[in-house]
């Protein structure tokens, strides 16, 4: 039985499923933060499968974009947290319900 | 055979490693799971004939990304687990209704794509056609037919530079400031970055308390006259 592109499909599915039932279950900023990670790289997976099942380079220009992406988020998405942390003592979504800072 | 075997492996890994992330109170270990949700991910890549990108997963995922994820998380020094709270009622059938959307998604990916019988590259088969994931394929189609995209993420990574830089500066001092000496009176907000708008008194005994609470460097000078914030 030869593994084929539905395997991988559902992997990612199975993997972003886990991802956004994380965000939703999380209330620790750093936490949510590791979940959309995670979702990123299950979207990540399905990209590389259909690249590499239908011989198409351009599946993987969209990860490595995505990659970038998901750095750039890193570097913004912790100094905010480190922003909220300084005014707010706490790493609770909940604490953090005023959009301000 | 040996993919089927493999698929399993490291597809189940991965999924245990999610799952992980999820259920750990401390998100330092979830941090640690993840990691290894990323190097199960990387293997599922190499198989999948993508070296690059399985390069690339475990240098700038696992290594950058998941470094800067793991200091934050020292450096808020978070050692209270997440405590329960009380959610609202509404959420439970939100959540049940969600899940059903994303299972739906699911049987009907699975679906659409078990007909497509599309053999899995190997790297036997290289020559019959070309392997579209080796690292030069990816120069060249990043150099030619994905320039502007590729421009467009410099740009990118160039404003999160900047705005990740504003974001953590701390309300700095102008350079050049210096010190008025003896006793004085200052708004807080000076003293304290946090406190923007609070300009209520903080009263000061010496120069040197002055240095202190405005984050001057010590110096060595007892009275601390005039000295640069250099």
């Amino acid at each position: 039985m030869n593994v084929t592109l539905a395997f991988y499909l559902a992997l990612s599915a199975i993997l972003f499923t886990i991802g956004a039932a994380g965000v939703l279950l999380k209330r620790n900023v750093i936490s949510m933060f590791m979940c959309i990670e995670l979702m990123l790289n299950a979207v990540n997976l399905s990209f590389v499968a259909f690249s590499s099942f239908f011989r198409d380079v351009s599946g993987q220009m969209f990860v490595f974009i995505v990659m970038t992406v998901a750095a750039a988020e890193a570097a913004v998405g912790l100094g905010i947290i480190i922003a909220i942390f300084r005014n707010r003592e706490s790493l609770d979504v909940d604490d953090a319900n005023i959009l301000k800072l | 055979m040996f993919t089927l075997l493999f698929f399993i492996l490291f597809g189940s890994i991965a999924v245990g490693c999610a799952l992980a992330v999820v259920i750990q109170r401390n998100p330092l270990y979830s941090a640690i799971s993840l990691v290894g949700v990323f190097l199960s991910l990387a293997c599922l890549y190499v198989m999948l004939a993508a070296p690059f990108i399985a390069a690339v997963q475990v240098i700038v995922y696992a290594g950058a990304i998941m470094v800067l994820v793991i200091f934050v998380i020292m450096l808020l020094n978070v050692d209270d687990d997440e405590h329960r709270i009380k959610r609202p009622k509404h959420m439970v059938p939100a959540a049940i209704v969600f899940a059903i959307v994303l299972l739906g998604m699911t049987l009907f990916m699975i679906n659409a794509t078990r007909k497509a019988l599309y053999q899995p590259p190997s790297p036997t088969t290289a020559a019959a056609a070309p392997i579209p994931g080796l690292t030069a394929n990816i120069g060249e189609g990043l150099f030619t037919k994905y320039l502007l995209p590729f421009e467009i993420t410099s740009l990118l990574l160039l404003m999160a530079m900047v705005g990740a830089m504003s974001l953590a500066r701390r309300g700095a001092l102008p350079t050049g400031a210096r010190i008025v000496p003896g006793s004085q009176v200052l708004p807080r907000h000076l003293v304290e970055d946090t406190a923007f708008p609070d300009q209520t008194a903080v009263e000061t005994d010496s120069t040197a308390e002055a240095a202190v609470l405005l984050g001057f460097p010590q110096t060595t000078r007892g009275n601390g006259r005039n000295e640069d914030s250099e």
